[in-house]
Parts: structure tokens; C-alpha cells; sequence
């Protein structure tokens, strides 16, 4: 193989030094050598690489769309209230911005995505962790989550519409409905995860049961399940009553207490379980959230007055169809970024899981 | 201490001696009564992991006794410390009872510090709160604890300014199990279980690990139980040495050895040292052949 390989780089040079004669036989040596480049299974890349291939990626998508979209309306191959063209779309911006108020719309789709999600979470990572180290409470819980975990999200919408209503308490309520299960499930195997040589060193070391510091811990954690629940409440209505408002903030400090207490009670959970799972559960959140931010598209097409998702089927209505395609790309870019941001914050915060 | 030696060469593999037939002088620190450990005991499946285990060991003021276990693989050398440690699910014992410095063992604690073959070191936490780790499930206040937990990290042999906030990925093996006795040691448990703590290490490591864990031993007056599959690490370490029957095990020869009172490399060299790991290596060997 070897020798093969000096054999021809001596013949390239041969043919170097006499350019004019065989100038086309050095380009085929050239092309030949790009492709077996390509044959090669995992080979080496670097940036550079990558990001002119990527941007290649792009262009022949954008000279496909060009070309689809070429010439006048009438002599397109693909009529322009199907598909705009790359100048049509990109002018339409201004009406998206302005007349459509983007800016609102993603704030109200975020909004609504992140009270779900934290809702969720904030319920679920808790009961995983239990579920992971109580096989009773495993047990008990698990019918729920297989449930939750196997129905279609989609067909819940119809189910939160009848139980919360057209408002942003039905938009909320889905995501926490749609992500729950899932965050739980990810939230017991991240526990299940970690090995149980950590518990034995743990338990040698003295990690006990620590009722009073448990107590005064599961109160902290109380207080801030309590002022989640009432952003929420916030976030889920204006015309909720102060009265309502209360029950949900009470709510959530018993329920977070009565969720957190078993966990910081137990040494062997607060300092050794929860702290080795931690990454994976912030990993599998990250991922989560990619996918309910995807739901809240769904929830918002059905029904919604503001939203990114609401753009969409007005301008599927209404036009301009060059709208649809903007907030496509806008979504993704945004989804894109919010992964890239909490992949970021993941590094800060457990840089021993340089794998994640 | 030396007259050891061609004593143990006198005898023939004594066996185990009952409790009560020598003259009891001192408190026992650790006493096992017919104990043995059968799994899904009663189903198809049962398994006995040891069997009729009696020994004891005496709490010798301001020494504390090393005692190695030997035995053939999947003995139960490991159950025995479990027990001793009261870790599930070795722990408890399906018969007898086991009896640390006075009291029946209801469970763990941190008066039986134990140092594991894998490593254990907790990822998230960087060597010093490693370390620290029991001082701060006791309720040490933070300073307090890294003072203490930097003089550890000296005493293993790592470099308190240097090492103490690397995680311990960035440690190597040995690096690893340093930290792991520092984490033991500095609760000062009066008995330290090893299982194969140094048998994940290259041989050079490994032999400053054994000069280092005399070291410590020696300061700490602590009795300890060390499995190992190294007959001549055991036979140097330990001033008594078990030897387990195959699976179930049971206790079969008891050994008195030499002390380590010298360093592994000068004592590993005399004809002493090795005529004690060639008898007991022969033990071990006809044990083996003899597994079905």
C-alpha cells in the first residue's frame, strides 16, 4: 500500500515537470484523488472544511429554490402562491415584522413554552428522582408515564381544549401535559444511571439521614416551586382571580416540599445521586424543551390570536405565503440557537462531562 | 518481629481456631459467628455466597491488626467486608452474626471506612471536596473541612497547591485510588475494608501504594481487612492472612506473617518473604484446580 502510494506521488512529479504534454492527465490525478477522499470512512475534517461544505449544503438548496422559481409568475415551474421566490420571500420580511408583529409572536410562543416546560420539570424531575431510588413509588407512578409517554401529543389538544378552555391556560397545561411523562422518564433513567459503587462509598462514608437540614432545604425548595407555579398562574391568565392566583402559588409550595423533602433529607441522594445525574437530566431537558417548542407550534395552528405558529395559519389564509416560509427558517434559527445556548450553559456548569 | 517467619513455615495450615479455646484477653473488634449469606434462599435459584464463617479479631490498644483474604476467584472474599461494612445486599447475613467493636452491625456508617477496586471517586466534586466529602456529611463547617482535607491529600502523596481542584478525570488511576484512602482515612475509622484497591494498577504504582497504605496504617492504628489476589502483596501487608475454601467459602487456613516493617522492595527479596508466598500460592493453586 505503501509503496504504491510513493510510486505515484513520484509519477505525479514526473508529470509536473512537464506541464504542457500532460497537463490533463494530472487534472485526473487530482480528481481521483478528491474522490478516494471521499471513500474514506471517518476521515480527518477541520473547520474549514466542514463550514464550506455546510455553506455548499445551503447553496444547493438556494439555486434548486432559484431555479424552481425562475422567470415570470405565470412561466414558473411552481406557481408563486405555492412556492415564492428567494426575493419575494425576503422582501416580505418587513410585513412580518411590522404588520404581523414577529417579535411579539415569539415572545408569546416562548412564553408559553418555557411556563409549560418549567411547570413540567419542576413536578417531574423530583418524581423521577424518587421514582429511581423507591421502587414502590416507581411502581405506582409508572402507569402514568407509560401512559403519558405512548399517547400521540397531538391528540391531547382536543382533550385541553374541552378541560382548560381557548385561552393560554389550555396553551400551558398541553406542554406541561406533553413534556411531564417524558421529563420524568428521562429523569429516572439518568438516575438509574449512576452506579451503585457511588452509593456504597457514599453510605461508608457516613452519608445519613439529616431530618432538621432536610426540612429547612425541602422549605427553600418549597418557596421556589411556589413562585413558579404563580408565574404561571400569571402567565395563564389575566382575569384569573388573586384568589386563584394564591392557590396556585400555595400549591406549589406544598407540592414542592412534599417532593423535595424525601430527596434532601437523604445525604445519599442530595450529595451523591442527584449531583452524578445532573448533567444527563439537564441533557435530556435540553433535548425536551427542541420538542416542546416544536408541540407549541401544533397547540397554536389549532388555536391561538398570537404566536408564531398563529402566523403561520393566517398566512396560510390570509397571504402572504412568503410569510410561511420565513418563520420556518425563523423557528428553526431560534430552536437552533436556544439548544446551542443551554449546550453552552451545560459546559459551564459540568465541565467533567466533556462527552454530553 | 521476623521470628514470624520460620514459625509459619513450621506449620502446617492450622485451620481456624474456634472461638473461646484461646484464653480471650481483649475486646473483640470484629467477630463473625456462623455466618452465612445464601441469595433467593428456598427458589431454584439460591445461591450460597459464604458459609459457616467464624473468626475473630481482637482490638489490639494502639496497633490494630492488617488482615489480608485470599481465596480463589468468586470465593466470597468481598462478602465478607460487605458484611463487616453492612452494604446491601450481602448484608444481613441469611444466619449468624456479625459483631463490630461490641454491637450487632444494623448497617453502614463511617466507623468502617471502605476503599473500593473501582474508582469511585464522586466525578462532581474536584479532589479537595472528594475528600472532604465525610467530614462534610458530618456537618464540618467548610473551612474547617478543606484545611483538614488538604493535609490528607499531602499525607497520600499528591500535591495539595496542584492537585486539589482537579476532577477526577483528569487524575490517573493511581492518582484516583490515592484520593479514594485520603476520603477513608481522614474520618479515622477504627476498622478499613480494601477490596482489591490496588488491582486496577500498574505493578511500580502499585508497590508505592502498599509502602504508602503501611505508612498510613501505622498512624492510624486501625484494624483492616484487605482482599487482594496478590499473594505477595497480601503476605507483605498483612500480619495475618485468611484463606477461603471455594465457592461457598469458609474459612480454611489461617496464617500469621512477618509485619511489614520494611519497604515492599527490600522485603519482597528474601527467601523468607517468598518460601511464605510459594506455600500460600500452592494452597491458592490446588484450590483453583480444584473448582469444577
Amino acid at each position: 500500500m505503501n509503496m504504491t502510494e510513493r510510486s505515484t506521488t513520484f509519477d505525479e512529479e514526473k508529470r509536473d515537470a512537464v506541464p504542457a504534454s500532460n497537463a490533463g492527465g494530472g487534472m485526473a490525478q487530482k480528481m481521483r484523488q478528491t474522490f478516494s477522499a471521499w471513500r474514506q470512512i471517518r476521515q480527518e475534517s477541520s473547520a474549514g472544511g466542514r463550514a464550506l461544505y455546510s455553506l455548499a449544503g445551503i447553496g444547493i438548496l438556494v439555486v434548486i429554490w432559484h431555479i424552481l422559481t425562475m422567470g415570470e409568475p405565470t412561466q414558473r415551474v411552481i406557481k408563486p402562491i405555492a412556492l415564492p421566490s428567494i426575493t419575494e420571500t425576503l422582501q416580505s420580511f418587513e410585513s412580518l415584522w411590522f404588520d404581523r408583529a414577529l417579535a411579539r409572536s415569539a415572545f408569546w410562543s416562548l412564553g408559553r413554552v418555557f411556563g409549560g416546560f418549567l411547570l413540567a420539570a419542576s413536578v417531574a424531575i423530583p418524581m423521577g428522582v424518587l421514582a429511581a431510588c423507591f421502587w414502590r413509588i416507581n411502581a405506582l407512578l409508572r402507569p402514568i408515564s407509560v401512559f403519558g409517554r405512548n399517547i400521540p401529543i397531538a391528540a391531547l389538544i382536543p382533550l385541553t381544549l374541552i378541560w382548560f378552555g381557548l385561552g393560554e391556560t389550555q396553551k400551558v397545561m398541553f406542554i406541561f401535559l406533553a413534556s411531564g411523562a417524558f421529563i420524568f422518564f428521562d429523569s429516572t433513567n439518568a438516575v438509574n444511571g449512576v452506579s451503585n459503587s457511588y452509593l456504597d462509598t457514599a453510605h461508608t462514608l457516613g452519608a445519613k439521614r439529616v431530618p432538621r437540614e432536610g426540612l429547612i432545604q425541602a422549605s427553600i425548595a418549597g418557596v421556589v416551586h411556589g413562585m413558579i407555579f404563580l408565574g404561571v398562574a400569571f402567565l395563564m391568565g389575566s382575569n384569573s382571580t388573586v384568589v386563584s392566583k394564591l392557590a396556585w402559588c400555595l400549591g406549589g409550595f406544598i407540592g414542592g416540599m412534599l417532593l423535595w423533602y424525601p430527596i434532601l433529607v437523604n445525604q445519599v441522594i442530595k450529595k451523591v445521586i442527584l449531583p452524578l445525574a445532573a448533567p444527563d437530566i439537564v441533557n435530556s431537558l435540553r433535548l425536551l424543551f427542541g420538542l416542546a417548542f416544536g408541540y407549541i407550534m401544533l397547540a397554536e395552528v389549532i388555536n391561538a390570536k398570537h404566536g408564531l405558529g398563529s402566523i403561520i395559519i393566517i398566512s396560510q389564509r390570509l397571504g402572504p405565503r412568503e410569510h410561511i416560509y420565513l418563520c420556518l427558517v425563523l423557528i428553526a434559527a431560534l430552536a437552533y440557537a436556544i439548544d446551542r445556548g443551554i449546550l453552552w450553559i451545560q459546559y459551564k456548569l459540568y465541565p467533567y462531562r466533556k462527552e454530553l | 518481629m521476623g521470628e514470624h517467619v520460620p514459625e509459619m513455615a513450621r506449620h502446617a495450615p492450622c485451620g481456624i481456631q474456634p472461638l473461646g479455646q484461646k484464653e480471650k484477653k481483649l475486646a473483640d473488634i470484629v467477630t463473625f459467628t456462623n455466618v452465612s449469606k445464601t441469595y433467593h434462599a428456598g427458589t431454584p435459584r439460591a445461591f450460597t455466597a459464604v458459609t459457616d464463617i467464624n473468626f475473630h479479631v481482637e482490638d489490639e490498644p494502639g496497633i490494630g491488626e492488617f488482615i489480608g483474604i485470599l481465596g480463589p476467584s468468586g470465593c466470597g472474599k468481598s462478602t465478607i467486608l460487605r458484611l463487616i461494612a453492612g452494604l446491601v445486599p450481602q448484608f444481613p447475613p441469611t444466619t449468624g452474626e456479625v459483631i463490630v467493636n461490641g454491637q450487632p452491625v444494623t448497617g453502614p456508617g463511617a466507623d468502617r471506612g471502605m476503599v473500593f477496586q473501582d474508582y469511585t471517586s464522586f466525578a462532581n466534586r474536584n479532589v479537595l471536596d472528594n475528600v472532604a466529602f465525610g467530614l462534610e456529611c458530618q456537618g464540618v463547617p467548610v473551612g474547617e473541612r478543606h484545611t483538614r482535607a488538604r493535609e490528607w491529600i499531602a499525607k497520600v502523596g499528591l500535591d495539595p497547591e496542584h492537585d486539589q481542584y482537579k476532577y477526577p478525570h483528569q487524575l490517573s488511576g493511581g492518582m484516583r485510588q490515592r484520593v479514594a484512602i485520603a476520603r477513608t482515612l481522614i474520618l479515622h475509622p477504627k476498622i478499613i475494608l480494601m477490596d482489591e484497591p490496588f488491582g486496577a494498577l500498574d505493578p511500580v504504582t502499585r508497590r508505592n501504594m502498599q509502602d504508602l497504605l503501611v505508612d498510613l496504617w501505622r498512624e492510624l492504628e486501625a484494624t483492616v481487612f484487605f482482599v487482594t489476589h496478590d499473594v505477595s502483596e497480601a503476605v507483605y501487608l498483612a500480619d495475618r492472612i485468611y484463606i477461603l475454601s471455594n465457592s461457598p467459602g469458609t474459612i480454611m487456613h489461617q496464617f500469621k506473617v512477618m509485619p511489614p516493617d520494611r519497604p515492599a522492595k527490600v522485603m519482597m527479596r528474601e527467601p523468607a518473604f517468598q518460601e511464605s508466598v510459594f506455600e500460600i500460592s500452592n494452597i491458592l493453586d490446588q484450590l483453583e484446580e480444584g473448582k469444577d
